[in-house]
């Protein structure tokens, strides 16, 4: 956790320097009578600055070694990496297969790689859920969901 | 009789059939979202919330109140039977709740906690109804200094509150106020930190980040551990219903949760879990048998649970009045309330009195029919309890997805609410907290304009927040809550 902690650190500090520095290059620090655009974004960057500066130095004095795990290994990460991987091609491929075909096979893919349930218990609930979002979303809220050409209603 | 005519104008707001429609499915759908572990209220509220576009803005806010109430019983099913707490004010629950389980009296804890709910939700409403008109109008002398001021006290108490880091807790805040940055300047019309990129220029709303870090990255980190625990035995309806030795016994800690309740709930920055915790650490105190505090003791499951019924009810106090959200969950509803086009406010009150008092008089109707359901459906949302992770988690990813991308139909927003999900499982791992950053977010635009419109009044004096009254009061309360901690730690050393 330290080490992490550290690494947070530097990182906030860069960013924050960048972020004040921005305010300051793009935006206007004073306007007509009063602060301008740039004033409390500076000024947030200093703050955060500071708070990034205070960490870094905790994780210097601290005596405890507690380099604890944060990381998951395993089956744990394993799965994590599952569900964000194939969230993120979802979202991808979302305007070339559409959100309701799109759901469907995402959910199929998920609950079989996840809970190897058996398939007709898997694909019953992906159609479910995919027609539960079309009637909702769709047909009652009238939300243009992007959709593929096969998939015309 | 101004008091009287109001409420009757919020019942028949609140008795038509579309929103008592509203007002069952947000009771039922927060009773399961409380009870499936890894889904906590502000992830609900935020995934819920594009279903509310379609309609009136008030049945849209009688339904995410009622949804509110509810997942507040439902992590109780949670803590009580698998002794994993559906959302954070349950946490408390299952140091008894779960030990009554193991001793078979999980029937018992479940009812008492649905009756003290009642009771204390009940409690909550009418002292609602009572104190918001007022506060309402006594803040509407507030000006710019004054609004700054107490979202600077709502930001800092939040933070404190969210986590065991303060640091981490600021850091969080501001970080959220940074983005907030992000986009148009409501006073110059500068375009900051767009990047030249169009969707950047309108800012980062609020929604997908706060269904992304609740929704997306609890889910994450659910899949991390990955797994879905036995729960013990069955419940039927007649288990549910307290016994009269355990009405005596827990009557006070009942009273105290609901006072304890509705003030913490009050307070700017402070919401239902730290009452929940407060009125256990107080019911220890008071008992002549604190040893049987941990080991089943029925009144460390009614006096938290009470607890945060109260304090849900009376978050919506400085929400509605003052336009401050005391937590997560009605930072999202606040939100809402923006994206409706509504200004929250003490002019809500002037302005939109159907709004207001339909909601204060549906949070009547949603406290009955919470027990109503709550007791009759025990056994479906115990079974709702065993659903497998594996086929949960994907559903709520596909929720979050539609809901983040329903917003403004485009699919920039649905990678934003991933990136944010990334985030929030991150900073959930490292101790930061996803509620400082999103209420952050969601008051950074109004906390700037305050800011500067003060400034502009006082010629750029600082001293303008220190010198009236109010403000005055309210900046050293917010310096305190900032310093005293701070200042203890370094003497400790």
């Amino acid at each position: 956790m330290r080490s992490a902690d550290r690494v947070t650190a530097v990182l906030l500090l860069a960013f924050s320097a960048a972020f004040a520095a921005g305010a300051l290059k793009y935006y206007s620090w004073w306007g007509s009578g009063g602060p301008g655009s740039a004033f409390l974004p500076f000024c947030l960057g200093i703050v955060m600055a500071l708070l990034a500066l205070l960490m870094l130095a905790k994780t210097f004095r601290s005596s405890s070694s507690t380099e604890g795990e944060w990381l998951p290994r395993g089956e744990g990460l394993r799965h994590m990496l599952v569900v964000l991987g194939v969230t993120v091609v979802f979202v991808a491929l979302l305007k070339t297969v559409g959100m309701i075909l799109g759901t469907a096979i995402y959910l199929t893919i998920m609950i079989r790689t996840l809970g190897k349930h058996p398939w007709w218990m898997t694909v019953a609930i992906a159609c479910a859920a995919a027609g539960f979002n079309w009637l909702v979303f769709v047909h009652w809220l009238r939300v243009p969901f992007p959709e593929a050409g096969i998939w015309i209603f | 009789m101004d008091f009287l005519s109001n409420l009757q104008l919020g019942f028949s707001v609140a008795f038509t059939p579309f929103n008592l429609l509203m007002a069952v499915a947000g009771v039922m759908v927060g009773i399961l979202i409380g009870a499936l572990p890894g889904v906590g209220p502000p992830s609900g509220v935020a995934m819920l919330l594009p279903l509310t576009f379609g309609m009136d803005p008030t049945s849209g806010i009688i339904m995410l109140a009622a949804l509110y109430a509810g997942t507040m019983y439902g992590g109780t099913i949670t803590a009580v039977l698998i002794n994993t707490p559906g959302e954070s004010a349950s946490v408390v629950t299952c140091l008894d709740g779960y030990q009554m389980a193991l001793q078979g009296r999980a029937g018992p804890a479940l009812g008492i906690a649905a009756f003290g709910s009642f009771i204390a939700g009940t409690v909550g409403v009418v002292l609602l109804s009572l104190v918001s008109p007022l506060l309402a109008k006594w803040a509407l002398s507030f000006g710019p200094p004054e609004t700054f001021a107490l979202m600077l006290l709502g930001l800092t108490t939040c933070t404190l509150l969210a986590g065991e880091d303060p640091l981490k807790g600021y850091i969080s805040m501001v970080a959220g106020l940074m983005l907030a940055m992000v986009g148009f300047d409501i006073i110059s019309g500068d375009a900051r930190y767009g990047f030249g990129v169009p969707e950047m220029m309108d800012g980062v709303d609020f929604l997908p980040v706060a269904i992304g870090l609740f929704g997306l990255g609890e889910v994450l980190g659910g899949a991390e551990q990955g797994k879905t625990q036995e729960v013990r035995g069955k419940l039927r309806l007649r288990d549910v219903m307290p016994s009269v030795a355990d009405w005596v016994r827990t009557r006070w800690a009942i009273a105290r949760g609901t006072v304890i309740g509705f003030t913490i709930g009050v307070l700017p920055g402070a919401g239902p879990t730290v009452a929940s915790f407060l009125a256990y650490t107080v019911e220890k105190k008071v008992s002549s048998e604190p040893e049987k505090f941990g080991k089943g003791e029925i009144k460390g499951v009614a006096g938290p649970e009470s607890a945060n019924n109260a304090a849900a009810t009376a978050a919506m106090v400085p929400m509605l009045t003052l336009g401050i959200p005391g937590s997560a969950t009605t930072a999202i509803m606040l939100g809402g309330l923006m994206m409706w086009g509504l200004r929250p406010g003490p002019m809500l009150f002037e302005k939109n009195p159907q709004f207001v008092w339909g909601l204060i008089a549906s949070q009547y109707i949603a406290n009955i029919l919470l027990l109503i359901l709550s007791t009759l459906f025990i056994p479906l949302f115990v079974r709702a309890v065993r659903i497998p992770y594996s086929i949960l988690m994907p559903l709520i990813v596909v929720f979050c997805i539609t809901g983040a991308y329903s917003l403004k139909n485009n699919v920039w927003d649905v990678g934003q609410m991933l990136i944010f999900g990334v985030l929030g499982y991150i900073m959930k791992k490292l101790g930061y907290s996803p509620a400082a950053l999103v209420l952050a977010l969601v008051l950074g635009p109004l906390a700037e304009r305050a800011l500067r419109q003060s400034l502009i009044i006082s010629d750029a004096g600082v001293g303008i927040f220190f010198t009236r009254p109010i403000s005055g009061v309210l900046m050293v309360l917010a310096i305190a809550v900032v310093a005293v901690p701070a200042a203890r730690a370094l003497l400790r050393r």
